[in-house]
């Protein structure tokens, strides 16, 4: 474990641009152009063109668990996405993920609204949803931290960098803050091998992370939600 | 405004654009040749543009480096119902990080690509199966989706073709056996991610049990280039059996990791010292992952006069699979290494196979023994007896992939094996 202590927080990856899907301090492009917002801005709720009305697991970090679901621009969402599949079942996944994105986590009853819409059985719906593992079977912090400690990132430190963000914050892992701001978990590979190491908060990337970078990080975060 | 890694010896036909804004929007993938190739295949017939495909040679970026034309013409050509092309953005692999830049940084190369496929395999819907944990990546790529729409390269009657081709944006949810290609349809099925038994193949049954071809996002975004500059433009790069330039996601110990396009048979000591700058300070080469995770280990002797292409890996004994090459310097703890790969497959294993179900987590807890100097030398032989029998029995190959470092290590490494076990043995670790 010492070994990768070496090479993370030591300035030896000449690449470094902590806090942001950014790849180098070289760039010259904004955080919004690295990540694309400017050029995607702010997606509709509604989803847009029905092509491009994908769903993803993780979304806002408001959350409401307790909204309706499948309402207003969020029915006509569902609507767009079933209209892309030639079988009820086949809109499952992003229906589910619909779900999570409006509610943050996906509950017993939230399975069982999604079964109902689709015209499929409960069991059913629970044997899909807990295969996948982005699927929140319960609530989680505002920023969900997942740490990438994966053969390239563990190279470079990953597990120091995961150590790091449960020192400071004092949780264990799955644990969340007594604030209810942060839970911290460990990830498979992101697919940010080349920017070790990766850590994805709710839907952003952060990059290059090292241990020093995490109480920066957390500030961040927390004078997001004011 | 340059792409971060770059280096004189790459060949930049893929990652052109990246790190340049302006190439996300229509526009912009126009202003540098875009939608040129689309407009020229579609004035061929379906038989030409799979020819030129074949002529160019071009492998399979997914992994398994099957040559595409020859994939796509196993289509049936006589159409009795809906056929469908789905392509696999669902980069899971650990060391490999090309797809999400190709996604986010080309769209509309990827885009373009995919219309071509459509159209030569008579598919009238392209799904790309994003992986979930790509939110921007795959907002960029659904907002290019949108705007080709509205451009008309997307839809119904294709620039006055005739030809209707939708294209839906799918984002999974964190599987990483949804990148196998029945798993991922199972997937866009709304079932469980499990692979299915082969045969029937894809092409036979596939997606909602129709006729499917499905591609790597790194095969589909060459097809542009292959078909506006032809076929044998793009074997200038490469060797004879494997032509053209490849992304290798370099990562790891070198001082410049990252993405770099480069022709197929590159030397890989020089992309280790040369384009990624070698090592730290008084370090030095001890293993490379050339492959991905799910390929066999490489010690420093097998690097020596290695070549990057399908068949110069595998001469050394391991295989290109995605172009991830991992590097480890002589500080890397080979087992505490392995054992993370292997927590990996006992993670990521679907389950369907007892041999992958229960082989993964044995090999996972005995690995975690001797890491910890618990470990006996009879272990390493239950090891490599479990990796045999996890490898050529199962549905898919994930089992296979848990076994290839766990054997290959062993025999490569098995001092690293000894010194853990004999210090375990001498401080009589309990
Ligand atoms: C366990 C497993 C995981 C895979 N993951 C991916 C992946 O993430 N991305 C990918 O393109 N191919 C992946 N593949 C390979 C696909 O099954 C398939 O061969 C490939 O997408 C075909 O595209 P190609 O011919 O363009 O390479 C995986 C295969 C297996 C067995
Ligand atoms: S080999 Fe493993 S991952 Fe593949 S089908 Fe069998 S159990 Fe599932
Ligand atoms: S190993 Fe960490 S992102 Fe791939």
């Amino acid at each position: 474990m010492s070994d990768s202590k070496k090479m993370s927080g030591s300035g030896e990856i000449p690449f470094r641009n902590p806090g942001w899907a950014g790849n180098t301090g070289e760039f010259d492009l904004t955080e919004e152009q690295v990540r694309g917002l400017e050029y995607v801005s702010t997606r509709p709720t509604d989803g847009g063109h029905p092509a491009a009305s994908a769903t993803y697991p993780y979304m806002l970090t408001e959350r409401t668990p307790d909204a309706s679901l499948f309402q207003g621009p969020y029915l006509e969402r569902y609507e767009k996405i079933r209209s892309r599949f030639p079988t009820a079942q086949g809109a499952l996944l992003p229906t589910l993920n619909l779900a999570q994105e409006v509610r943050g986590h996906v509950s017993s009853d939230t399975m069982r609204e999604v079964a109902a819409l689709l015209g499929l059985s409960d069991a059913y719906v629970r044997g899909v949803a807990s295969f996948y593992t982005m699927y929140n079977k319960r609530e989680v912090g505002r920023f969900l931290i997942q740490v990438c400690t994966n053969i390239s990132c563990n190279l470079c430190g990953g597990d120091e960098v995961l150590a790091a963000f449960l020192k400071h914050l004092g949780t264990e892992m799955g644990e969340t803050t007594p604030d209810g701001l942060f839970t911290v978990t460990e990830v498979e590979c992101l697919a940010a091998c080349g920017t070790p190491t990766a850590v994805q908060i709710n839907s952003r990337y952060f990059e290059n992370v090292t241990p020093d970078d995490v109480p920066a990080l957390l500030e961040r975060l927390r004078s997001e939600v004011g | 405004m340059a792409y971060p890694y770059t280096h004189e010896k790459e060949v930049r036909v893929l990652s052109r654009g990246w790190g340049d804004p302006r190439t996300r929007t229509v526009e912009g993938w126009k202003a540098m040749g875009g939608y040129t190739a689309l407009e020229k295949a579609l004035g061929m017939s379906r038989q030409e543009v799979i020819e030129e495909v074949k002529v160019s040679g071009l492998r399979g970026r997914g992994g398994a480096g099957f040559p595409t034309g020859i994939k796509w013409s196993f289509m049936p050509g006589e159409k009795k119902g809906p056929h469908y092309l789905c392509c696999n953005a669902d980069e899971s692999e650990p060391g490999t990080f090309k797809d999400r830049e190709l996604l986010r940084w080309t769209p509309h190369q990827l885009i373009e690509g995919c219309l071509i496929g459509a159209y030569a395999i008579q598919a009238e819907h392209v799904f790309i199966y994003c992986r979930g944990e790509f939110f921007e990546a795959t907002q960029v790529l659904a907002r290019a989706v949108e705007e080709a729409y509205e451009a008309g390269y997307i839809g119904k009657n294709i620039l006055g073709s005739g030809q209707d081709i939708d294209i839906t944006v799918f984002a999974g949810a964190g599987a990483y056996i949804c990148g196998e290609e029945t798993a991922l349809m199972n997937s866009i099925e709304g079932r469980r991610g499990l692979p299915r038994v082969k045969p029937p193949f894809p092409a036979a049954v596939g997606l909602f049990g129709k006729p499917t071809t499905i591609n790597n996002v790194e095969t589909l975004s060459s097809i542009p280039h292959i078909l506006n500059n032809g076929g044998s433009w793009y074997r200038q790069w490469g060797t004879e059996k494997s032509p053209g330039t490849k992304l290798f996601c370099v990562s790891g110990h070198v001082r410049r990791p990252g993405n770099y396009e480069l022709p197929l048979g590159f030397p890989l000591e020089e992309l280790i010292y040369d384009v990624c700058g070698g090592f730290r300070e008084g370090r030095s080469l001890k293993a490379v992952i050339p492959g991905g995770s799910s390929v066999p280990i490489m010690s420093a002797a097998d690097c020596e006069g290695c070549t990057l292409d399908y068949e110069g890996v595998v001469e050394k004994g391991s295989m290109l699979g995605c172009a991830s090459v991992i590097i480890m310097d002589d500080s890397t703890n080979i087992v505490k290494q392995v054992r993370r790969m292997v927590d990996f497959y006992a993670h990521e294993s679907c389950g369907q196979c007892t041999p992958c179900r229960e082989g993964t987590q044995w090999l996972a807890r005995i690995l975690l023994r001797i890491e910890k100097g618990r470990g006996t030398a009879e272990d390493l032989d239950t090891l490599l007896e479990l990796g045999d029998q996890m490898t050529g029995t199962t549905i898919c190959v994930l089992s296979d992939s848990a076994a290839a470092p766990v054997a290959s290590s062993i025999q490569k490494f098995k001092d690293d094996y000894l010194a853990l076990i004999r210090r375990g043995e001498k401080v009589g670790a309990a």
